[in-house]
């Protein structure tokens, strides 16, 4: 029964998964909590943080485009 | 006259196609509808369109999904037909319920139930139903249960502090994106199962010569009638899906959708073929299980595992039977056109009676 189970394909389709699924659900989660503190920055005068927490906001939001982008190349070049 | 044969089969095979993008709609916009993302009809339309593009976009799955269950060499097109009629039957009856259930498993039941009855078990390879059955049907819920669950405590974690309003708001726009990357992907990867099916039915019949490339207009057929099942949409189970497991907020409708497209499209990848339907209930219940155990109906969980464990013998059997329906008429002609006959008048009048009683098959809540 073992034989008949491809262990490689299961253990990239694990790991990817787990990357993934844990890491783009963070990156999308850093930018809004980005956007919140920088809002609440700016309104309290804090210019630098607020610029910092903006800076993390638009980096967690450009890797996370990227993954969109790199799941739909996914999607164009299967095995 | 054979090639009458072969196109009610692939007439039916449309049908399942249908069947499948109707059954597995909530896979795809349960979360979003719940969590209030999107409304009902922007998220089934949208859904319906990916999900026709999905289906040019990857034909990996397409060459796996009936290689490996079945031997090729005994398939007739009125075993295809009888494996389809079982698959569309356990779609019917589980919508009916309201239970998610794999589209991919029935299919595979259906095929196997009606080969055996015809061929004998040598028509059936068993490992083939370990590999692409049961260990998926193992994996599949339990990696996205997992994944989800450590996601969503970290999305916690990060904005559990925050303000809700900008952070529900902020979620349901990203359920856009999500949603959307999940209905590709489900288009990518549930939309080969008919073509699969379709080529299967093709090469069996002679029209086309084993490990030949899907002809376009199979591609083009299938992901029409996916996207147009999916349009339809099965309410019943987009009700399950979206607010009977668990009561969702937007961070966990985000992170659901996001775990069950990242590992769909990984599956998929590998050519590992997964449901999605197994993949996004398990998601759920992560999303649920994370926040808290008793935020889980498990009662509801339990009944959906049930149907899960059904799936491959119920729709098995019915192909069984109906293969055996079809011999006692005539296996390579005469059957498949008896059957189908019966079958549409029963459908007829089973939606005119339902017309008449002023409720449609797809009225929502």
């Amino acid at each position: 029964m073992l034989a008949a189970i491809d262990f490689h394909a299961l253990g990239r389709v694990v790991l990817a998964s787990l990357v993934a699924g844990v890491g783009i659900p963070v990156l999308y989660s850093l930018a809004i909590f980005g956007v919140g503190k920088a809002d609440e920055a700016r309104r309290g005068g804090l210019n630098t943080a607020a610029a910092a927490y903006s800076a993390l906001a638009i980096a967690a939001l450009l890797v996370f485009g990227a993954s969109v982008v790199l799941g739909v190349s996914v999607m164009l070049n299967k095995d | 006259m054979d090639d009458v044969v072969l196109w009610i089969v692939v007439g039916t095979a449309l049908a399942f196609d249908f069947t499948n993008g109707f059954h597995d709609t909530a896979n795809a916009v349960a979360t979003s509808i719940s969590t209030r993302a999107m409304p009902p009809r922007l998220a089934v339309g949208l859904a319906a369109s990916l999900n026709f593009v999905g289906a040019f976009l990857s034909l990996a799955v397409a060459a796996t999904i009936a290689s490996g269950i079945v031997d090729a060499n005994y398939i007739t097109p009125s075993i295809v037909f009888a494996g389809l009629i079982g698959a569309i039957a356990w779609n019917l009856a589980t919508w009916y319920f309201g239970l998610p259930s794999s589209s991919s498993h029935a299919l595979i039941g259906g095929v196997v139930g009606s080969a055996f009855v015809a061929q004998g078990p040598k028509a059936v390879y068993g490992a083939g139903i370990v590999e692409k059955v049961i260990v998926p049907a193992l994996v599949a819920p339990v990696l996205a249960l997992i994944v989800c669950a450590l996601a969503i405590s970290l999305t916690y974690r990060i904005v559990g502090r925050r303000h809700p309003g900008p952070v529900t708001r902020g979620f349901r726009l990203g359920q856009l994106v999500s949603g959307s990357l999940f209905s590709l992907s489900h288009g990518t990867n549930d939309a080969q199962k008919t073509m699969g099916i379709i080529v299967l039915a093709l090469v069996s019949n002679g029209n086309l010569s084993e490990g030949a490339d899907v002809p376009t207009w199979v591609v083009l057929s299938a992901a029409t009638a996916i996207a147009l099942g999916t349009y339809v949409g099965g309410w019943r189970i987009i009700k399950t899906m979206g607010s009977r497991i668990i009561k969702m907020d937007p961070a966990q409708g985000f992170t659901a959708q996001t775990v069950g497209a990242c590992v769909i499209l990984s599956a998929s990848h590998a050519g590992f073929p997964l449901s999605t339907t197994h993949v996004m209930t398990g998601g759920i219940m992560g999303a649920g299980a994370a926040k808290r155990l008793s935020a889980v109906r498990w009662g509801v969980a339990g009944n959906i595992a049930g149907a899960w464990v059904l799936t491959l013998p119920a729709s098995a059997a019915v192909g069984g039977l109906t293969y055996a329906v079809v011999a006692l008429f005539g296996a390579h002609q005469a059957g498949p056109m008896v059957v189908s006959i019966l079958l549409l008048l029963l459908l007829t009048a089973a939606f005119v009676k339902r017309i008449a009683t002023g409720r449609t098959l797809t009225a929502e809540g």
